[in-house]
């Protein structure tokens, strides 16, 4: 077993125990929880450090590093012949970001789940659950595999947003849970046909090798998804349509304008943890999933849609700052600011410059951080006093001034203030995707100054919290109820938020942190895509 | 670290310079509310200012220093932090440590017992740190981060008192406004890179650089490889003065600045007259090989408009920190179309004679403030501190302070013997030359800068005349007891430091001829030039005579008492007084609009997106609902399978029902395993 399949399946195992422990010893689950999510974080640091910066991955398996392949199913189904899934997991630099960005945006949704005192053991054996799933999404290179550790995502968010969250929790875990599986189902319909139309070079099996999906030689000649790219689904290309299939299934995820407004419910009703999940590995899911399945296996496509892409990605990054502009909830706030930096994450990687992709894996890792950071700060004051709307709230940083300095901190960090993570990615994916007209001509540069906008109206909306909220003269809606209530923060809350400055100070500073990581994968992408024409 | 060992000693110096203010600032973060003493603050920009004197002395028409190291990589582009010592960073270091240090001794006294001393510390050290390392960056990124960091510096000074409203909403507004110049600044950077690859000062803005280098011919532009229709040459200006507009507070984005006097007045001096807005000017004598024809021109004349707007709102502003304000951004403008004619020597020497004189002015007015606000407090009176209106007959019993004060307008106003009027002379008499050479519509730049320069005279002797001259306004204290005192010895002290800098030895040992000063002498002159002499005579004695007129009228009006009641507050004065109710303007044609927009767009985002995606899900589950009832009325009995599937897919539908949830688990699986089984019917070979 090597360490990756460790890294999976620690917290598996770990929610079996916590199943099988009575629930007389319940506080023991969280230290469970805690402990095992500290090892994986160890263990993916360790791995972070020992990553080899010079093998590339994408689509060329022995530069794969950390690899496990072991036969999982083999059925035998007749004459359609046999059904072959493999478990193959391995590590590349688009995945060796996000390992160790769910290793720690786990360890602090555990610790932010301290005060969690309903049915403690179904929470966190869903915690692990989902821990394990969101590992293995970012490994898998089978693409059955991937599909497994994917949907099984879903089940425990949906329980952990149902029966943990806010007032209207069924509402929102059921808007979610049927956006996601929209988008999903479809996706399950484009692997079936990838099966079909990829065989396996060696044994001329059928496979769901994903690195064999991305070479256009193992493709059928005729069958549906093949290169050639004359099959026709309802009057459109194929392989278009799977792109847009696929495509709209991460989307979701992302979450792009206008598939976005299952995020804001689900931010606003999920308990604290569940928000830092969400925005903080979730979304990067999607994000991830373009990389690896859209722009990977149907590269041609990738290059004919990088227009609407980027465009989609404006779009987002105005559409969300607007909305974020207009909130009044700081919750919803902040959820529609994730709307819209991940819009930027769409604009890099469109641009598909070693810059603007840079930029966006960048943005990725940043904003996992950064917010985390926020809905651990929004659910502080929540906490407290149950309530977070920005207009009952005035003057707080007379009585709190540590949470004041952090929420400028994270708010400040977010809005892109140099020295800060979001600075460098958002920087650089506007950089990219400026370029890309000299490069490549698939995106005009309009798109990068519309980006560019962005990063003024976020100023806006972060400012204009502050001033609302934090400065002034103390006047709160619950008066001096809430006065007694509204304690600074204490040393748990402290011990989570500190890390995080440090992180996103420490990839500000010292972007190679990231970059060297990454550098050889983004090239590797861009010529495995722009390879294509 | 072998290249530790490489760092030559200027680098070294000015690593030491960087890294003090730096020190500082850590030891105030990690100490928080214990360290309220401003020792180490003042310890380290003194250190600051030993080394920028070193190596002002090692650089100044030397060798330029320049080193550097790999800081990251992306794709195949190596990205690079490094230091650039010539004589505009040389110069500018220690312009920056001279003002700093005397403003940091001043508000030691000056802040003494403020509630958040040591935030203030903590701040100003951020800042000093911020603009040292805005001045000495080797590449467009790093002078983006000091950018970017003296603004945010600059922000958290002007809410320094963050439980008054006006304060914060400065403070927005401040960073608002100068993050629309970033955005300026990131496309020019952009825009830089895509053309060249590389964003390292030398490599494009040397002597033998990629901007000199490329080639243009008004329709490509074009350096090695990469080519861009010629327009983007002239967006990239644009660009870059987008910026410099926002941090130097031109025309129309200076109406941050006299909001942003809501800050303590030593935080004025330092970062709102002397240093920081000065940023913009700097930024763009570094870059100014990138600047074409056009952008020059647009240069010089937002300017020259810029200074005479400023100066014509000045004429009547009634809070002291204002008019003081509105005269910076008058300055500024004077800098900038010393920029726009290609004077960039001259436009740095206005901005070092500036920055000592106008920050004088501004300690100066602190010192005023902190006695009113003294008599303020003994009194129990409601008046504003600030307002010159409640001032008058000071010079009797804060001689000194007057006195500096005099000298520091007086080289304002451009009258010999000062450094001001080195520099202002300088400036218009480029101006004259450099309008022989166009044609004669831009006359009307050094046409402006004259008038400006009487109205400036005039607002000046105004401000003068009215807070030190003639009775005071207060009845109380003319009486008996003195409640008035001169400042201080702490704040004195660098009031006359800066006095004397004020001065022309300091730069010249000719009071009345700016050819000899040695700062123009150290910048390269363009050679377009040619001296046209008459103006060398004519346009001193004008800028003199005028002022000395203005003077006079001022003196009449305001020391002698005989102003002229009624006959002058028209329609203009209303126009001067409401600063060209540009402010109302911008809330009515920009914010309020905006906002709107965005509530409009979130009411879409509920309503359409939203309710599409709620309406889609109704129909969905009306259907379920309906296939629910016809299974129980009708099929119920017949087809026992079917039903319980149609309760399961209802159950999946139906939306909020408590205690379904293995429904839902069994249902999904039920649709993936369907959705498969259809797959492999169709795809299967």
């Amino acid at each position: 077993m090597s360490l990756l399949s460790v890294l999976i399946f620690l917290p598996l195992l770990a929610a079996l125990l916590i199943l099988l422990v009575p629930s007389a010893y319940k506080a023991l689950y969280k230290y469970l929880a805690a402990g095992v999510s500290a090892v994986q974080l160890l263990l993916a640091a360790y791995m972070y450090t020992s990553f080899d910066e010079k093998l590339a991955g994408v689509s060329a398996i022995d530069s794969y590093q950390f690899v496990e392949k072991l036969p999982w199913i083999r059925l035998n189904l007749g004459s359609l012949g046999s059904l072959e899934v493999d478990y193959f997991v391995g590590v590349d630099g688009f995945s060796i970001l996000f390992l160790f960005l769910t290793a720690l945006v786990m360890f602090v949704a555990v610790v932010a789940s301290w005060k969690i005192d309903k049915q403690p053991k179904g929470f966190f054996s869903l915690l692990l659950l989902l821990n394990m799933a969101v590992m293995g999404v970012f490994v898998a290179l089978d693409f059955f595999l991937f599909y497994v550790f994917y949907e099984v995502m879903l089940l425990p968010l949906y329980f952990l947003i149902g029966i943990w969250g806010g007032a209207r929790r069924e509402y929102a875990a059921m808007k979610f849970f049927l956006y996601t599986l929209f988008g999903s189902v479809f996706m399950l319909l484009v692997m079936v046909g990838l099966y079909f139309s990829v065989i396996d070079p060696v044994t001329g099996n059928h496979t769901f090798n994903l690195l064999h999906m991305m070479d256009g030689k193992n493709y059928l000649d005729g069958s549906i998804f093949s290169v050639s790219g004359d099959y026709q689904l309802f009057g459109i290309a194929a392989r278009l349509l799977a792109f847009i299939v696929l495509f709209i299934a991460f989307a979701i995820k992302v979450p792009i304008v206008p598939l976005h407004t299952w995020l804001p419910d689900a931010h606003v009703e999920a308990p604290t943890p569940i928000s830092i999940i969400l925005a903080g590995i979730l979304l990067k899911v999607g994000g991830y999933g373009m990389i690896r399945i859209c722009y990977s296996i149907f590269p041609d496509i990738a290059l004919d849609s990088a227009w609407w892409i980027g465009l989609i990605g404006v779009i987002s990054i105005l559409y969300g700052a607007l909305n974020a502009l207009a909130q009044q909830d700081l919750k919803r706030l902040v959820a529609y600011s994730s709307v819209s930096h991940m819009g930027f994450v769409l604009l890099g990687i469109a641009s598909l410059t070693p810059e603007g992709l840079s930029g966006a894996m960048f943005q990725m890792v940043s904003h996992g951080f950064l917010s985390a950071m926020l809905f651990f700060l929004v659910g502080i004051i929540y906490d407290r006093v149950h309530d977070r709307m920005i207009y009952n709230f005035r003057g707080l940083g007379t009585m709190m001034p540590k949470y004041t300095a952090f929420v400028a901190i994270a708010f400040f960090a977010s809005l892109g203030l140099p020295g800060f993570s979001a600075f460098i990615a958002e920087a650089f994916t506007i950089i990219g995707a400026f370029n890309a007209e000299s490069v490549n001509g698939l995106l005009p540069r309009w798109m990068a100054i519309g980006g560019a906008i962005g990063i003024l109206l976020s100023a806006a909306y972060f400012l204009w919290t502050l001033q609302r909220m934090f400065f002034g003269e103390t006047r709160l809606k619950g008066g001096d109820e809430w006065k007694a209530r509204l304690t600074d923060v204490d040393g748990r809350e402290t011990f989570v938020l500190v890390p995080m400055v440090i992180l996103a100070l420490l990839f500000g500073l010292m972007p190679s942190l990231a970059f060297d990581k990454i550098n050889a994968s983004v090239l590797s992408l861009i010529e495995l895509v722009s390879g294509a024409k | 670290m072998d290249q530790l060992s490489q760092i030559s000693t200027p680098v070294l110096a000015a690593l030491i310079v960087l890294c003090a203010p730096l020190i500082s600032f850590g030891l105030s973060a990690i100490a928080g509310k214990r360290l309220r003493s401003g020792i180490p603050a003042t310890v380290a920009i003194a250190i600051s200012l030993l080394a920028a004197i070193f190596i002002f002395a090692t650089v100044w028409n030397g060798q330029q220093v320049h080193q550097q190291t790999s800081w990251f990589r992306i794709g195949e582009h190596s990205f690079k932090a490094g230091i650039l010592l010539n004589n505009l960073s040389a110069l500018l270091l220690l312009l920056v440590c001279a003002i700093a240090l005397p403003v940091h001794v001043y508000s030691m006294v000056y802040m003494k017992g403020d509630y958040g001393i040591h935030r203030y510390w903590l701040y100003l050290s951020l800042f000093c740190f911020a603009m040292l390392g805005l001045v000495m960056a080797d590449s467009l990124l790093l002078m983006y981060i000091g950018w970017e960091l003296v603004g945010f510096a600059s922000y958290l000074l002007i809410g320094f008192w963050f439980t008054r409203p006006a304060a914060i909403k400065a403070n927005k507004k401040a960073f608002l406004i100068n993050r629309i110049g970033d955005l300026g600044f990131l496309i020019g950077i952009a825009i830089i890179y895509t053309q060249f690859q590389t964003l390292d000062l030398v490599a494009l803005f040397g002597d033998h650089g990629m901007v000199r280098e490329a080639f243009n011919d008004g329709v490509e532009w074009r350096y090695a490889q990469h080519a861009m229709p010629a327009f983007w040459l002239t967006i990239a200006g644009a660009a870059f003065f987008l910026g410099a507009m926002a941090k130097s507070a031109q025309f129309p984005f200076h109406i941050w600045l006299p909001d942003a006097m809501e800050g303590p007045t030593s935080v004025s001096s330092l970062i709102h007259a002397a240093t920081m807005v000065a940023a913009g000017v700097f930024m763009l004598v570094r870059i100014s090989p990138l600047f074409d024809a056009q952008i020059l021109l647009l240069i010089g004349a937002i300017g020259a408009f810029t200074a005479l707007m400023a100066a014509t709102i000045a004429l009547t502003q009634q809070d002291i920190k204002k008019i003081l304000a509105f005269s910076t951004i008058s300055q500024l403008g004077f800098m900038m179309v010393a920029i726009g004619i290609g004077q960039y020597g001259v436009a740095i020497f206005h901005l070092v004679t500036h920055a000592f004189f106008k920050c004088l002015l501004f300690l100066s007015a602190g010192a005023v403030i902190h006695e009113m606000q003294h008599v303020k407090e003994t009194l129990k009176l409601e008046l504003d501190p600030q307002d010159i209106r409640n001032m008058g007959g000071l010079r009797r019993y804060m001689p000194h302070t007057f006195r500096l004060t005099l000298v520091a307008a007086l080289a304002l106003a451009g009258l010999p013997l000062t450094a001001g009027y080195l520099s202002k002379d300088a400036i218009l008499i480029f101006a004259f030359e450099w309008a022989e050479w166009q044609s004669a519509w831009w006359k009307f730049i050094p046409v402006s800068l004259l008038v400006t320069s009487a109205l400036t005279a005039f607002y000046i002797a105004r401000l003068v005349f009215k807070v030190f001259y003639g009775k005071p306004r207060i009845s109380a204290i003319g009486q008996g007891t003195n409640y008035l005192h001169e400042a201080p010895r702490g704040m004195l002290l660098p009031m006359l430091f800066l006095g004397l800098c004020s001065l022309f030895p300091l730069f010249s040992y000719n009071p009345l001829l700016f050819e000899d000063t040695w700062i123009i002498k150290g910048f390269e002159l363009p050679e377009t030039l040619e001296r046209v002499n008459i103006y060398h005579t004519v346009v001193p004695a004008a800028v003199n005579g005028l002022a000395i007129v203005m003077i006079f009228i001022a003196w009449r009006w305001y020391a002698q008492g005989k102003y002229p009641q009624g006959s002058l507050r028209g329609r203009l004065y209303e126009f001067s007084a409401a600063q060209w109710y540009l402010n109302v303007m911008y809330e009515k044609g920009i914010v309020k609009p905006l906002l709107k927009v965005s509530k409009m767009l979130y009411a879409f985002d509920r309503t359409i997106v939203d309710g599409l995606v709620d309406t889609g899900a109704g129909t969905v589950r009306w259907f379920a609902n309906t296939a629910q009832w016809l299974d129980r009325a009708l099929v119920d009995g017949l087809v026992n399978g079917v039903g319980k599937a149609a309760v399961f897919a209802g159950g999946v539908l139906r939306g909020s029902r408590k205690g379904k949830i293995q429904y839902y688990l069994f249902s999904m699986f039920l649709v993936l395993l369907i959705v498969l089984f259809v797959g492999l019917k169709i795809f299967s070979p």
